[in-house]
């Protein structure tokens, strides 16, 4: 699973810090479309306590309940999971019925 | 002998005489009869508009009434087909992997999906198409996918 552990940078700074740049500093966030705000939201929080280095050993959970939230990792691969089980047991003969019927189409 | 000399002169009577004078145009109404007419059929068109007009908003005040009455009635509906699709496929996941060793039903292999929060948190914010037809297949999926592309 090495290629999971991507350090990407979840929220853009500007390189150098003035007060033009402080402006319009935050401006690619979690927050308009906020299905992970509040994930993000605490882990902000976390990190400008603890400062960049500290924040990234202490907050480590935090960041990747954001992570988790963001790119869908752990939730992805359950479904892979399910879905490489279902074709075995399909192949070997241990199922009779391959795939369930699906949900109705406006149940989302 | 001197013959007579033909010359070209007019006809016995002279030559009619010729209409260089304006014909104006026949004026049928004048200046202020037109305008009249115009303010009478505009007046006449506006109040008929007026009438259209109120008819409309009637029949979208009751159209926007309508709306409002059953949207919460849908919404609702929607989300309880929704909770009932994510229990099913709890059960079915049950069913389905309960003779792969340290797999822990809505985990993966024993690990929680969020790590900060309660084990029982349902995160519905974040569920999507690949969440819910998880045990179907391709095809079904990308039908329901498209229809809520199209609506």
């Amino acid at each position: 699973m090495f290629f999971f552990d991507f350090k990407m940078p979840l929220v853009l700074t500007p390189f150098f810090r003035t007060p033009f740049t402080d402006f319009t500093g935050g401006l690619i966030n979690a927050q308009h479309y906020d299905k992970c705000g509040q994930f993000e939201l605490d882990m902000i929080e976390c990190m400008e306590a603890y400062g960049q280095d500290r924040g990234k050993i202490k907050c480590r959970d935090l960041i990747d309940d954001f992570n988790e939230c963001l790119f869908a990792t752990k939730r992805t691969m359950r479904g892979i999971a399910m879905i490489m089980e279902r074709d075995r047991q399909w192949r070997n003969g241990e199922r009779k019925v391959h795939h369930e019927p699906g949900p109705r189409i406006d149940a989302f | 002998m001197v013959t007579p000399k033909t010359q070209d002169l007019p006809p016995p009577g002279g030559y009619q005489k010729i209409p260089f004078m304006r014909v104006p145009a026949k004026t049928l109404f004048n200046g202020f009869q037109i305008i009249g007419a115009y303010i009478g059929i505009t007046t006449f068109a506006v109040y008929i508009y007026h009438l259209t007009n109120k008819q409309i908003q009637r029949e979208e005040v009751e159209m926007r009434s309508a709306r409002l009455a059953l949207m919460p009635m849908l919404i609702a509906e929607r989300d309880r087909e929704f909770l009932k699709q994510v229990r099913k496929n709890r059960d079915e996941e049950a069913r389905l992997m309960k003779n792969i060793p340290g797999w822990v039903v809505g985990t993966y292999y024993g690990e929680p999906i969020y790590k900060t929060k309660p084990v029982d948190h349902f995160d519905d914010n974040s569920l999507s198409w690949d969440d819910l037809c998880v045990h179907s297949d391709y095809r079904t999926q990308m039908i329901r996918q498209n229809f809520h592309l199209w609506n």
